[in-house]
């Protein structure tokens, strides 16, 4: 089909204003603060161009070591705890039971709730004194817990509040998945005698795996760069145990006013996780298997 | 649709005309005021602009809210780097170091010193948190301090006296002890242990009650790990190992519980006492050391450069918004300090203090007010560094000495850089 002139015109209108907001938005300030991380800025006084100085500083920081250290374990935890707890969740919503959208609706509602709220409401949870978790533990002798009090336990804590939040999030993905599954493969499977776990693995599992993919390359994005929970409910502490990267590249930023340098952690993070993604494309390329 | 743009039309030339008729019969100057206040601080504030802007026509000022004072100076700072940005602005006091930098900020220097301002008889800190290096770089906004709020009723159950002004660290101590009672979740006092400057500012004053300092007086190294610093780290181990102090994560979790009456004692300021409405609360200056002094947390309005006229407008106003009697009708109205000692002899005074029974004590207490945090652009990484020796302390993970000189070491790094 040949488009006139005046339909060409028309099309650019439609996307302008997606593409202004996206240019404006997005793509300015990012091209910005790729500037910013090659110069010494303190958002007041005129910057001045340092080089390659902020990624050198970054290479001897301790903390940021640290932090890299705790994103990492952060992201270890989280991408399974919630890939492999979205996949359980959505096998039992796959069943044919009454109320069964009341189920899956309560099991997307974290998924609809503001990180911010989350995190207020597991402060009041999770408060070592009067927080209804270490009152229902105590009935069966255990605690109290610190929680996000004690430097040892808060960024599992961290964990098993954003894992709450996502979940569902997972269980909805992978429960349309599993109804695109054909039934008549099952069936045959179990028409040559295999039982529902040998189904699962043989069948099941790997006709899930564009959907794992999708998910653990979501999840992991999403755990190297966790930080709005971690304002609201650590923020960073106690003694540093919650700075993960991005509170860091915060706290430089927008605490400390050194803008070049948290400029320069965003970048790292950035390069790091464009890294981390193809390499999980490159490993599931050989693994996934896609029906089609 | 064309019938309303040719009204809409009509209506700019009649702007037009009207601005040029008003522009030969010398129009006002028109300066803007960013602001955060919200509810009644914000009602009382508009009214003092609105009665400005009716009693003369030479300056009109424009009151814009800026929402949350937290991200202010953000804003102010994207505002100037667009070139249009307002001529007063509330900014937090600990900000002072770093907006002095800014070319756009007016230097005042000269200008408190006209005779019928006064400087001198605004609290002394809240004319150090305004001065940087020297220079005069805002004026105050909003003066307060801590002081020791406690619950009577909590008091009487355990039989404890209420607090005097001659209470010391040790009877503080003690009282906090009998005020704890685990079974009940009652605490004897509370200290916010997220390690920001919430905890740090607590910890000063208790530096500065033992003879102690934050930094030497050239401003170049820590001075805080000190025998007075140890000791004052010392105290708030003890009372962590008493376990009578109940550890706010910096979520305020503290005002709810003291108003639950599950905290006996907090040290905190005015501002908090409006979240205490089911406590009949008494209010006493600091225990002490070898002195009671306190910590105040002063704010400011910042004055920026868009040209001499509106610069002489700005300054024209806020001589008229900070005079005496102007701020004592706005502390009436909001429960904020007075912010000059003339306000304490005027006869609205003492509708002030009856309106507001447990603010005489925290006025009282700006006279312990002897010393501010120091004025520096790097004061955010000191505190940080302090922060974490605090914390560590209160959290049983670190020994008073052996934190404040790591933390010493820190801040000494932080300002041999500049």
């Amino acid at each position: 089909m040949r488009l006139t002139r005046s339909e060409h015109a028309a099309g650019w209108l439609f996307v302008l204003p997606a593409a202004l907001l996206i240019t404006g938005f997005g793509l300015i300030p990012i091209g910005w603060s790729l500037l910013l991380s090659f110069q010494s800025s303190d958002f007041v006084s005129p910057a001045t161009w340092v080089g390659l100085a902020n990624y050198r500083a970054l290479e001897s920081d301790p903390e940021f070591r640290s932090a890299i250290g705790r994103t990492l374990l952060y992201t270890a935890l989280f991408v399974p705890i919630t890939v492999l707890g979205g996949l359980a969740v959505a096998v039992v919503l796959n069943a044919k039971v009454r109320f069964i959208s009341i189920y899956r609706t309560a099991v997307f509602i974290p998924v609809a709730c503001s990180t911010v709220a989350t995190a207020i409401i597991f402060n009041w949870l999770l408060e070592p004194t009067f927080g209804i978790v270490n009152y229902v533990l105590s009935w069966v002798g255990l605690g109290p817990y610190g929680f996000f009090q004690n430097p040892d336990q808060s960024l599992y804590s961290v964990v098993l509040m954003t894992s709450w939040g996502w979940i569902g999030f997972n269980a909805i993905v992978y429960l349309a998945a599993l109804q695109s599954i054909p039934q008549e493969l099952v069936e045959a499977a179990s028409i040559d005698g295999a039982g529902r776990f040998t189904t699962f693995r043989r069948i099941v599992w790997p006709l899930l795996g564009p959907a794992t993919l999708f998910l653990v390359v979501w999840a992991s994005i999403n755990a190297l760069q966790v930080f709005d929970e971690i304002y609201v409910s650590t923020r960073g502490g106690p003694l540093h145990s919650t700075t993960v990267v991005v509170y860091y590249l915060f706290q430089q930023a927008f605490q400390f006013f050194a803008a070049g340098y948290g400029a320069a952690i965003a970048y790292v993070l950035f390069v790091a996780i464009l890294l981390l993604t193809l390499l999980q494309l490159w490993v599931a390329r050989r693994r996934v298997h896609y029906s089609s | 649709m064309k019938r309303l743009a040719l009204v809409g039309l009509a209506g700019i030339v009649a702007a037009v005309v009207a601005a040029g008729s008003l522009g030969a019969s010398k129009s006002p100057v028109t300066i803007v005021m960013w602001h955060g206040y919200t509810d009644v601080e914000g009602k009382a504030l508009k009214a003092q602009i609105d009665q400005y802007n009716r009693s003369q026509s030479a300056v009109h000022v424009n009151l814009q809210f800026y929402g949350n004072a937290d991200y202010a100076l953000q804003k102010v700072l994207t505002a100037i780097s667009g070139g249009k940005y307002p001529d007063i602005a509330y900014l937090y006091g600990s900000w002072a170091a770093n907006i002095a930098k800014s070319p756009k900020t007016l230097d005042l220097t000269q200008r408190v010193k006209e005779p019928g301002f006064n400087f001198n008889d605004i609290w002394p800190a809240a004319r150090l948190a305004a001065t940087v290096n020297g220079k005069v770089i805002a004026l105050p906004a909003l003066i307060d301090n801590l002081a020791l709020v406690y619950n009577k009723k909590l008091f009487r159950q355990a039989g404890v006296p209420f607090p005097t002004a001659k209470w010391t660290w040790a009877t503080m101590q003690r009282a906090a002890k009998k005020l704890t009672n685990r079974s009940k979740k009652q605490f004897g006092w509370a200290y916010v242990n997220d390690g920001s400057e919430d905890t740090v500012w607590r910890y000063w004053a208790l530096l500065w009650q033992a003879g102690g300092d934050i930094l030497t007086p050239d401003g170049k190294k820590a001075a805080f790990d000190s025998p007075a610093g140890v000791k004052a780290l010392t105290h708030l181990q003890r009372m962590a190992r008493d376990k009578s102090i109940y550890f706010d994560s910096g979520n305020g979790n503290y005002t709810n519980l003291f108003n639950s009456g599950r905290i006996a004692m907090l040290y905190t300021g005015p501002w908090d006492l409006s979240s205490f409405p089911n406590v009949d609360y008494g209010v006493q200056i600091l225990p002490g050391d070898r002195n009671h002094q306190t910590i105040a947390g002063p704010d400011n309005w910042v004055l920026f450069d868009n040209g001499k006229e509106r610069a002489n407008a700005a300054w024209t106003f806020m001589k008229w918004f900070m005079s005496t009697k102007q701020h004592l009708k706005l502390a009436i109205a909001t429960g904020e300090l007075p912010m000059r000692r003339s306000e304490l002899k005027q006869p609205g005074y003492r509708t002030y203090t009856k309106r507001y029974p447990g603010v005489k004590t925290f006025v009282a207490n700006l006279l312990n007010a002897k010393k501010v945090r120091p004025v520096d652009a790097r004061y955010p990484r000191i505190s940080e560094a302090v922060g974490q020796a605090v914390q560590a302390v209160l959290l049983g993970k670190a020994d008073p000495k052996k934190a404040l000189d790591d933390a010493a070491g820190k801040v000494d790094s932080i300002l041999r850089r500049p």
